[in-house]
């Protein structure tokens, strides 16, 4: 979300010969913190400015009206708008006068924190009211508007004979777009939520629909993939209003089995052990004491429990149980009573999903599932020491990598949120074969390649972009 | 440009004379690849490499790749030529660079799970490696003997494992390319981040050679199942074999590999193998897990076979199917050359589809055999494919089958696979309106079309004159629809196999 124009503005920025000798580390942190020591108030003032106008979408014809009308093919008259709208409309965006604006995606959640540098003058496109989901009948499939919940995907699956595979780390009520122009950290045990999209349906920079991928089946040996080169960053080069997922069947019987563990190391070798099965859950979670805390309040928090969700035919529930029970060798204790996140009414998910929100998240670290247990012991020494109590929710891969999202106490003010995300990155840096994913993150890196593809993404935006509409990139 | 003397002169300064060869024999090898093409052909491209190089280090592609700022050569990457559309093949001759010099492996991690390769490497001959040191790999390529790492990837390459292991793009971790500038560049994070840190290995997946040379791939590893099993079922039809593989999908049982092959398959190998099975429709599915899951798995998978009336075959038949599962084209030997048309349908109108295949091989009153596998939960793979001789006149019209087959995919909500040389023009029944966002990404990385230029997105003839550089690609559909148009008023139907006549007649 909004990466490639942090990214850029960052690049830029410290190219400007007065601020070339501010290094590149403190500028990021000036800019995201909005330090008026450091920067012009001018330039603080331009970041501080929001998207003066909000459409609600209600129709992919607007949104493609809009494009239009953005991109300078079609006057403010075609949209339409009553006389005081129109007014509206034309002097918020400052239409008339020789500057550029852009369209750009509101998330409906954020779970860690906005940009650096809004769209400044455009559109902020709003799709909670786009929120349809079509499922096939003949497949495996589903079409989600990008407004539409995962709960109400997840919901409505079982009952078409479907499961949806992916859920999201952190269960919050994210729409199923957050994942294209915010931060939803969808994923199942077997893949990221990429793997999981077949076809996104987008209106192109020049207002028209245009489909990446293919909707029925799986999008190989069509040319370059562009389709999973961006969907973490889609809303980018276009603008994505519907999602066409792969799902799988709904398995005769299911099961979510709870392990609890008394310390980090054995929770470590059983995450390991677990991914050098040939097992396939459709997920396995983990969260330690104090995330454990939130979600289950009833329940007494263990240091370290894990939910494995199994499903398969009636008779084969029983292999698989007794395969997972032995990888997790070294728990505490077992149960298949304790309820998982997601099999929960909508208003419960979203009662819980409000606590869970309210701590302060700084992103993605992940982790091989065998330092997992050293990771969190570091994260929660440095919650202890920035005086904000340290929890973490994670997820376990296929491949071995545990995907972590540690969270804090405290206010979400941009300092605490700066700070923390350092002090995280300094513990990532130190494990190795662990990434830190946040947006953060990608600022900081200087490594040689990461650069140079970035780079490369950039060109590919404003190639595919020519018209800078969609989150048009702007420069200090 | 310069002289081509000038040329070879540097390449074998680059190279030495061992690794670069420019005679009329070395670069014929080089001019097609698995696919035959009719001699008409040469008509249009130059097929024929100038010289075929032989690096072995990423830094001698890399400056390969450079010289050609100076020779202003075409550069077409090859791996073991064993693509169908002629993707690694040249379209004005230029410097094939052959990578399967290229073929060790760099490392392992038995930790990180991950095995680094060169490009050069064939998918056998790595998971050999791979199983050697007590790991998997989570997708094979069908055609793992012939094929390498760095082709099945430009390729968009699927195969044994998918249903469990997930796309092959998904198994990559990171690759070593040689781009276009001949800077070298990792397309992708070395710690595993996901899509995020601006990971840009899928738009290497499906490029056909046309955005760099890849010379390393870090892959990942599975666990070695605790046990797997191969068990295969007779149906009485292709349909009923297809829907039982539906059938399993439906019942979220996910095996390692599922597919179906027509008699006819068995009656090509039946002419080349006594040994081999009845001829009959056949699917054969594996499974991976405990022992105790596998013995469920089967038992689960019986039932679903039962329904659609499939007899299950012995050990002794089942066990030399799944042994040579990668040797899947030996009727080539019939005919001298075959023609395969490989697409993508979905997994709910597999029924259709290969009876769909059936119809128009016999329209076109062509021999050949259809096959299909699962790729995902929602996707299988129709690669249905034709005997042709491409010695005799009517030999290239078999080549309609490809564009036909093609078509009735795209019906199917499905798509056709691979652009290459030949299929262009469904680039854009591929990608409709989004085709121009594919287009930019060549433009990004090769703006001088320098490696595999006039291939995948337009269609680039021999010829340097304005007017005839390039055809429009659907220029090549309309040459490929008068093909099987031909084929159709042929009077005859191929004869390749006197006991395929037979089961024809019967
Ligand atoms: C028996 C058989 C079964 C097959 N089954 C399948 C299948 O299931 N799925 C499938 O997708 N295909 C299949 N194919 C087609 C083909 O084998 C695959 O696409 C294969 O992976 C190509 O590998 P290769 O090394 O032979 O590549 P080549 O044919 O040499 O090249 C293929 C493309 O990749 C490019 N290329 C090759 N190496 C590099 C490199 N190092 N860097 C950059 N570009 C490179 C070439 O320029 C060309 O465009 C099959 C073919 C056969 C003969």
């Amino acid at each position: 979300m909004g990466l490639l124009r942090d990214w850029n503005y960052i690049e830029k920025a410290v190219q400007i010969p007065a601020l070339s000798e501010v290094i590149r580390e403190a500028l990021i942190r000036a800019l995201f913190v909005r330090d008026d020591r450091v920067l012009p108030r001018d330039l603080i003032g331009d970041l501080n400015r929001v998207p003066p106008v909000t459409v609600k979408v209600k129709d992919d014809g607007e949104v493609r009206k809009l494009v239009r009308v953005l991109n300078g093919q079609e006057s403010t008259v075609s949209l339409g708008l009553s006389a005081e709208d129109y007014h509206y409309f034309r002097t918020q965006l400052g239409v008339g006068r020789t500057r550029e604006f852009g369209a750009v995606m509101r998330p409906r959640i954020l779970l860690t924190y906005d940009w650096i540098v809004p769209e400044q003058r455009g559109v902020q496109l709003d799709f909670n009211g786009y929120a349809g989901i079509e499922f096939a009948d003949d497949a495996h499939r589903a079409i989600a508007q990008v407004g539409a919940t995962w709960k109400q995907l997840y919901d409505g699956a079982p009952a078409k004979g479907h499961a949806v595979p992916f859920v999201p780390t952190v269960p919050l009520d994210f729409a199923i777009g957050d994942a294209l122009y915010g931060d939803a950290p969808f994923a199942s045990y077997r893949g990221e939520f990429a793997s999981h999209v077949n076809a996104l349906r987008t209106i192109s920079p020049f207002g028209h629909r245009a489909r990446l991928g293919f909707e029925e089946v799986a999008n190989n040996g069509t040319a370059y993939d562009l389709l999973h080169a961006t969907v973490p960053l889609a809303a980018e080069f276009f603008i994505p209003v519907a999602v066409a997922l792969r799902l799988e069947a709904k398995p005769a019987a299911g099961k979510t089995l709870t392990y609890a563990f008394d310390d980090g190391p054995k929770l470590a070798v059983a995450l390991d052990k677990l991914s050098r099965t040939t097992q396939m859950p459709a997920w396995a979670h983990v969260t330690d004491a104090v995330a454990a805390k939130i979600l289950r309040p009833a329940v007494a928090a263990e240091a370290f429990t894990v939910q494995v969700s199994v499903g398969g035919t009636t008779s084969g529930l029983a292999p698989k149980e007794k395969a997972i029970d032995t990888a997790m060798a070294g728990f505490k204790s077992k149960s298949a009573e304790v309820s998982n996140p997601f099999d929960v009414p909508a208003d419960a998910f979203r009662k819980t999903a409000d606590t869970v929100v309210r701590s302060l998240f700084v992103g993605e670290v992940r982790v091989p599932a065998k330092a997992v247990g050293d990771f969190i012991t570091k994260i929660r020494a440095l919650g202890d020491q920035s005086a904000a109590k340290a929890g973490v929710y994670a997820s376990l891969r296929a491949t071995g990598t545990v995907s972590t999202f540690p969270f804090f106490a405290a206010p979400k003010d941009r300092s605490k949120v700066y700070d923390l995300s350092k002090g995280v990155r300094a513990i990532a840096s130190r494990i190795p074969g662990a990434a830190f994913t946040s947006r953060l993150a990608h600022l900081w890196e200087e490594e040689p390649n990461f650069m140079r593809r970035m780079a490369f993404l950039r060109s590919l935006k404003v190639t595919i972009d020519t018209a800078h509409v969609v989150q048009p990139l702007v420069s200090p | 440009m310069a002289s081509l003397d000038y040329a070879y002169r540097r390449l074998v300064n680059t190279l030495g004379p061992e690794r670069v060869a420019r005679s009329e024999f070395e670069r014929m090898v080089y001019s097609h690849d698995f696919a035959s093409l009719p001699k008409i052909a040469l008509l249009q491209w130059k097929l024929y490499p100038d010289f075929v190089a032989l690096p072995q280090t990423t830094e001698e592609v890399a400056a390969l790749v450079k010289l050609s700022d100076e020779s202003l050569l075409q550069i077409t990457p090859r791996g073991g030529g064993t693509g169908w559309y002629g993707g690694s093949v040249p379209n004005r001759g230029g410097v094939m660079i052959d990578m399967r010099k290229m073929n060790h492996v760099v490392a392992f991690d038995p930790d990180g799970r991950k095995v680094t390769v060169e490009a050069g490497v064939t998918w056998k001959d790595l998971e050999d490696f791979v199983e050697s040191k007590g790991f998997a790999l989570p997708v094979v390529p069908v055609n793992a003997i012939g094929s390498t790492v760095g082709g099945a990837i430009n390729s968009g390459s699927s195969g044994f494992g998918a249903p469990r292991g997930g796309s092959l793009r998904d198994a990559i971790a990171f690759l070593k390319v040689v781009l276009p500038d001949g800077t070298i560049l990792k397309t992708a994070s070395e710690a595993d981040a996901d899509g995020h840190l601006a990971n840009l290995t899928p738009l290497f997946f499906g490029a056909e050679g046309t955005l760099g040379v890849i010379t390393e791939a870090t892959l990942r590893v599975v666990a070695k199942p605790e046990a797997s099993k191969a068990f295969a079922y007779a149906f009485p039809s292709l349909a009923a074999a297809a829907r039982f593989v539906t059938d399993i999908v439906d019942s979220a049982i996910v095996p390692y590999h599922a597919a179906v092959a027509s008699r006819d398959h068995f009656i090509f190998e039946r002419a080349l193998r006594p040994d081999s099975p009845d001829p009959a429709d056949i699917a054969i599915v594996a499974v991976q897990g405990s022992k105790d899951e596998v013995a469920d798995q089967e038992r689960s998978v019986d039932v679903l076979a039962a329904k659609e009336s499939g007899a299950k075959l012995a050990p002794a038949v089942t066990d030399p199917l799944w042994r040579d599962r990668y040797d899947n084209y030996s009727a080539r030997r019939l005919s001298r050359g075959l023609v395969t048309s490989y697409n993508l349908v979905p997994v709910g109108r597999l029924p259709e589809a290969v009876e769909t295949a059936i119809e128009i091989r016999d329209k076109l009153k062509l021999n050949g055999a259809v096959q299909a596998f699962l790729v995902d939960s929602t996707t299988a793979a129709l690669v249905p494919y034709v005997l042709m001789d491409d010695t005799r006149p009517s030999g290239g019209t078999a080549l309609g089958f490809v564009k036909r087959m093609g078509d009735a995919a795209f019906k199917m909500d499905g798509h056709s696979m691979g652009l290459g040389l030949f299929l262009v023009f469904n680039l854009r029944k591929m990608h409709g309106r989004a085709t121009s966002f594919i287009s930019s990404v060549k433009v990004v990385f090769d703006p001088r079309k320098k490696i595999n230029g006039g291939k995948t997105l337009e269609v680039w003839t021999k010829y340097p004159w304005p007017g005839l550089r390039a055809i429009p690609p659907p220029g090549m559909a309309v040459g490929l629809e008068i093909a099987a148009v031909l084929r159709r008023a042929k009077p005859t139907r191929d004869r390749f196999v006197r006991a395929y006549e037979h089961g024809k007649e019967e």
